[in-house]
Formats: C-alpha cells, structure tokens, sequence
C-alpha cells in the first residue's frame, strides 16, 4: 500500500517536526531567557540564538534585554526651601538579572510600580535637601546621580539596573509662576527705565559738554579779538606818537581845524565879534 | 505549530481511552489521502519550485542609505553593506535594513503640523508644558528647538533600546533644561545661544551612549527662544528702551556736530573782525601819520603863513556852508543887548518849520 506507506511517514514526519519545534527555540537579539522546568528555572540567562530544550517539561520565559523607558507623571515637590516644585522625572532601566526580576516582580508592569515606588520616594528625599536654585541650576546632575545610586542599590533585590534617573522637567506651580512673571517684569520695566534714564543722562551730558565747548569757544575767541583790536589800537598809537611827537603844536593845531571841520554842522549859530581875528579884515576895510 | 500540536494531543487524548480509530483521525486519513491524490502528477516539481521559491526569498537587497542587519536565530549576526545580498531564508535567518543616513528629526517645544497644501508655509501648534524651563536665575524661558539624530550603531540601535523616539526626545529635554539651568535668562535670550546648543549636543549625547542607544546626535538647533508671552511685551519694551537711549544719544551727537562748526564759524568771524580791525586801526595811523609828516614837511618850510592859510581854509569851509547860521555883532553891541535869545529862537523856529538852508540863507 504505497498511500498507506507514505501518509504514515507524513505523519512521523510532521510529529517529529512538532516535537522538533518543543526542542528548540530562538531567543532574539533584543531578549534574553531563562527555561523553567516544571516551574524550577534550569540554567540561567540565556543569550539570543538557537536553544535547545527538553519538550512538555521545559518552558521557556522571554525578558526583554533592551534599555526599557519609565516615564513618571509629574508630581509636586518640597524644596528645602519650602518651594513647591512640579517634577516630571523619567527612568531609563534594564533587567540585570532575569531570574531574581522574575522570582521578584514577574512582569515588566509589576516592575515598573516598584520603580515607581522606590524612584517616587528618593526623588523626594533628594531633592527636598536642595533648596529650588540648587535643584533646577546648580546640584541638577548632582542629584540626579545621587538619586540614580540609591535607586540602583534598592532594585538590586529586584534584579533591575536603572542606567539614570533624570529630572525631566521642573516647572514652577501656576501660582508660583504668576508671582515669577511678575518679578520678571518688574525687572525689566527697571531695565528700560535704565536704559532710557541712561539715554538721557548721556545726551545732557552730550548738548551741554557741546554748549560749554561753544561758551569756551567764543569768549575764546572774544579773548584773542580784544589781544587783536589791542595790538591794532598800540601800533597805531605808537606811530601817531612817532609822527606827532616832530610837532606836537602843529598837530595840535591842525586836528583842531579838523575837529572845526567836523564839529560845525548844520544849525550850528555863530555870533562873532569884528574884532576878531578872522574879521580884521571886515573892520579895516570898513 | 504549537496551536497544531496542541490540537494533535487532543484528539490523540480523546482518541486513546475511547481505543479504536476516531472519526476523527479517518478524516484525516482521507484528507491526507486526498491531498496526495491532488498532488501526484507532479509532486516532486512542486516540491522543487517550493524550495526553489524558499531558497530565493533569501535574496534582499541594501539600499544606499541602508545597511543590512542579519539575525540568525534571533541572534545578531553580520551587518552587510549597500548592494544585493543573501541571507539564509526564513526561519533561520533574518535581515532588517533601518535607514542609516537619514537624518531624524524630534521636534520639543512645538508641532509641525501637516500642510494642508504644498504652497502654504508650515503650521506650528506650541507645546508650552514642553517649552517652558526654568533658568539659572529663577526666571522663565520658552525655548522651542529641534534634535537631530542619526543612526550611528545599527545594531545598538535595533536591539539595546526599546523606543528610540521617546528615548530621544525625554533625554533632549532633560539636557535642555539641564543646560538652561545653568545659563541665566539673558545669555539664553541672547548671545548663549551658541554653546547652549553645544552643551545640550553633547550633554544629549552622553545620556544617549550611557543607554548604548547606537544614537549620534547630529545637530540641536534652538528655534525659537523667547520670554514667556505673560512677560513679552515688558522684555519688548527694554529693546524698545534700548533703541531709545540710543536715540537719544544721537540726537544729542546731532545737536553737537551741528553746534560745533557753527560755533567754529562765530569764532573764525569774531578773529577775522578783529583782525580786521587791527590792520584797519594800523593803517588808518600810519595813513594819517604820512599824511600829518607831508603836511609837517611843508609847513616847517614856512610855518606862519601855512597856519594861516590853513585856519582860513577852515573857516571858509565853515562858513560856506550854508545851514551854518552866522551873526555878526560888535562887541559893545553884545553887551547891550542882553536879551539875545529872540534870535535865538527865532532861529531854532526856522529849523522846525523849513528845509534846510532856504531860510537861514535867506538871512545870510
């Protein structure tokens, strides 16, 4: 019976195939396992590749080996300086050990609530030694490190390694944040009452140093006119004196008659006497 | 095939304690003999062409910009570069080709929003609880900004961290507020931007390698940053203020670069007058002194009769003028007659109501 012949090997086959695939299994480049045999783990931590296994008895449980993400929601904290703080914090972890992670916690879910536990509670105790300046600026690695060793130390027992645990955002609470704006623009209004005083300060100092520099300037300059009109008026009088001295009586006279030129003018009257010198001559020839 | 199995051991189960074939295992058996029937004719050429297909669908091939992640069994197991390649098909080996080159992109702060056409500019939607940080100086910052990232280790990439984007992304928050921490608001508004970006690329990239997150930080590019739109329009006001002290002081410049030439000008004008005075007032001397030493010259040649003719020529130029009023009176005359005022006003009445010179010339 040639069909009956070949189905029986078909069916060898295929159950050979099934129990085959009992006997082996993959483990990805992103887990790692560990076989339970009747719920007794036989041989720890299995790297990816091929695996064998005893079938029916042996079962095999996956873990994730990647970096895995905790992500807390944000929650107000103390500072120590009575500051409230809204904290968004993350965590980045793995499973170290995946035979103490599954005796502990089982699943990633029920891992992720003992990080949440133990992360939420030193966080707190962390930071409330930090006064807020020191929280969001200066000590922010500081405790974040600090935070990230004591978590380490207290998830040993789960079997997690927590590669950081970082302070994501600090955000100040709305009513905090309405007194900072406040603030913020009290010191900018200062600012720009700085800056324009200062404007103006500068520019008084610029149109009168220019007025002064103009005062001094002219009287300056009125200083070295009068230098001026006084060597003009001493040469001339030196050469009036040199000229005058020949014959000062001469001078006299002649500048006299000038000033007689000058000083008669129009409505003067004059009332002469015949007898005078000019008129001498009216009389003798009368 | 765990599912098949399963369902195998239960009917063998049930096949069992009954003893005797089972309907259902007859079935089978028909099935199985039906299926052997159809496949007859040319069983070993399907076979062939099955495995033929199988052993091709090995065959993948690496795009540029990819590079070729073969697992074997799950386990990591060469990386093949651009070009047709071959892998041991399916379910011994696999192969993911993640884009290596491309450069990814997280946006913090503010959304993209899709176009809605290809000629309309960009939409943002603000992502304020992600863009608001607290600095140095306990003010408050809006920063808006973008990561960019590259794959820089495929196999670190796919295998070590389990989401990339949000790994990215909390890591490039936590290091941007890290560094606005330590920066003050001004140089964040200003001239820090620079090395908070510098910081931040490398801050970012530090976390990332801690996780062996394959990542490379390529770029982080501040996009926007700004005050908080509660204060914005008081951090406004102080460039405002700004532009206004300058302005003030260059108002003030221009009243003194005008004031100062023209002040130069009065000067040159107030030194050239009396410059000119000066040489006016020292040739006037000299004029007059030549003129009085000719005169002098003349006259010590006959002194007498030069003074005489002299005196006469001026009272000749005196008298003719004809507004000039003369009177002449003796001397017995002008202590007789006391009362000369009549004359006298009548005279000065002449001036008020005459032109000049008709009436006294008359009288003359």
């Amino acid at each position: 019976m040639p069909y009956k012949k070949s189905s029986v090997l078909a069916i060898i086959f295929i159950i050979l195939l099934l129990v085959g695939s009992q006997c082996v299994f993959t483990v990805d480049q992103t887990q790692r396992a560990i076989v339970l045999q009747l719920g007794k783990p036989v041989g720890s931590d299995l790297g990816p590749g091929l695996h064998f296994k005893l079938p029916f008895v042996q079962n095999v449980i996956y873990f994730d080996r990647r970096v895995l993400e905790y992500d807390a929601p944000p929650a107000e904290v103390l500072t120590k300086d009575k500051k409230n703080l809204v904290v968004d914090n993350y965590s980045r972890w793995r499973i170290k050990d995946p035979l103490t992670f599954y005796r502990s916690v089982r699943t990633i879910s029920s891992g992720l609530s003992r990080l949440d536990d133990i992360i939420y509670a030193e966080l707190r105790v962390a930071l409330g030694q930090y006064s807020l300046t020191e929280v969001v600026s200066s000590k922010r690695s500081e405790i974040m490190s600090q935070v990230t060793k004591k978590c380490n130390k207290l998830l040993q027992e789960y079997g997690i390694e927590i590669l950081d645990v970082r302070i994501k955002r600090t955000d100040l609470p709305p009513e905090n944040q309405r007194a900072i704006y406040g603030r913020m623009r009290a010191e900018r209004e200062r600012q720009a009452k700085q800056y324009r005083s200062e404007g103006r300060e500068e520019a008084v100092k610029i149109r009168t140093t220019a007025d002064k520099e103009r005062t001094i300037m002219i009287a300056e300059a009125v200083r070295k006119a009068e230098v001026l009109r006084g060597q003009g008026d001493a040469i001339a009088t030196a050469i009036y004196a040199r000229a005058l001295a020949k014959d000062p009586n001469f001078y006299q006279f002649l500048r006299t008659m000038e000033a007689y030129k000058k000083g008669v003018n129009d409505n003067t009257s004059f009332v002469f006497t015949p007898d005078s010198e000019f008129w001498r001559f009216l009389n003798k020839s009368r | 095939m765990n599912w098949d199995w399963d369902k195998l051991q239960e009917r063998r189960q049930r096949q069992n304690p009954g003893g005797g074939p089972g309907p259902d295992f007859g079935d089978f058996n028909q099935k199985l003999k039906q299926i052997k029937g159809i496949k007859l004719p040319g069983a070993k050429i399907v076979v062939l062409v099955v495995i033929v297909l199988w052993a091709l669908s090995g065959i993948y091939i690496v795009d540029p910009d990819e590079v070729g992640v073969v697992q074997r069994f799950g386990q990591f197991n060469r990386i093949t570069g651009p070009g047709p390649h071959y892998h041991i098909p399916y379910p011994i080996e696999k192969v993911q080709t993640p884009k290596v080159t491309r450069i990814r992109r997280v946006e913090i702060g503010f959304r993209t929003l899709q176009k809605k056409t290809t000629f309309a500019t960009n939409q943002y939607r603000l992502v304020p609880e992600e863009s608001l940080m607290l600095t140095g100086d306990e003010n408050i910052v809006d920063v808006q900004f973008i990561v960019q990232y590259q794959i820089k280790d495929p196999k670190n990439y796919l295998f070590n961290i389990s989401q990339p984007v949000k790994t990215v992304k909390d890591a490039a928050e936590a290091a941007m507020r890290e560094v606005i921490g330590y920066n003050k608001i001004d140089s964040a508004l200003t001239t820090g931007k620079l090395s908070i970006q510098n910081d931040t690329r490398e801050l970012l990239q530090n976390i990332l390698d801690r996780y062996h997150s394959g990542i490379k930080v390529v770029a982080v590019q501040l996009q926007d940053v700004h005050p908080p739109k509660q204060v914005v329009d008081a951090f406004k006001d102080v460039a405002s203020a700004k532009e206004d002290k300058s302005r003030y002081i260059n108002e003030a410049e221009a009243y003194r670069n005008d004031l100062l030439p023209k002040t130069r000008g009065e000067v040159a004008r107030i030194i050239n007058q009396s410059l000119a005075y000066k040489e006016s007032v020292v040739r006037k001397a000299k004029g007059e002194a030549d003129r009085f030493l000719a005169i002098l010259k003349e006259y010590n040649k006959a002194k007498d009769i030069t003074k005489k003719r002299i005196y006469i020529e001026t009272m000749e130029q005196i008298l003719s003028n004809p507004s000039v009023r003369k009177m002449i009176i003796s001397d017995k005359a002008l202590q007789r007659v006391v009362p000369y005022l009549p004359l006298n006003m009548e005279g000065l009445k002449g001036k008020s109501t005459s032109p000049k010179g008709k009436n006294v010339g008359g009288k003359k």
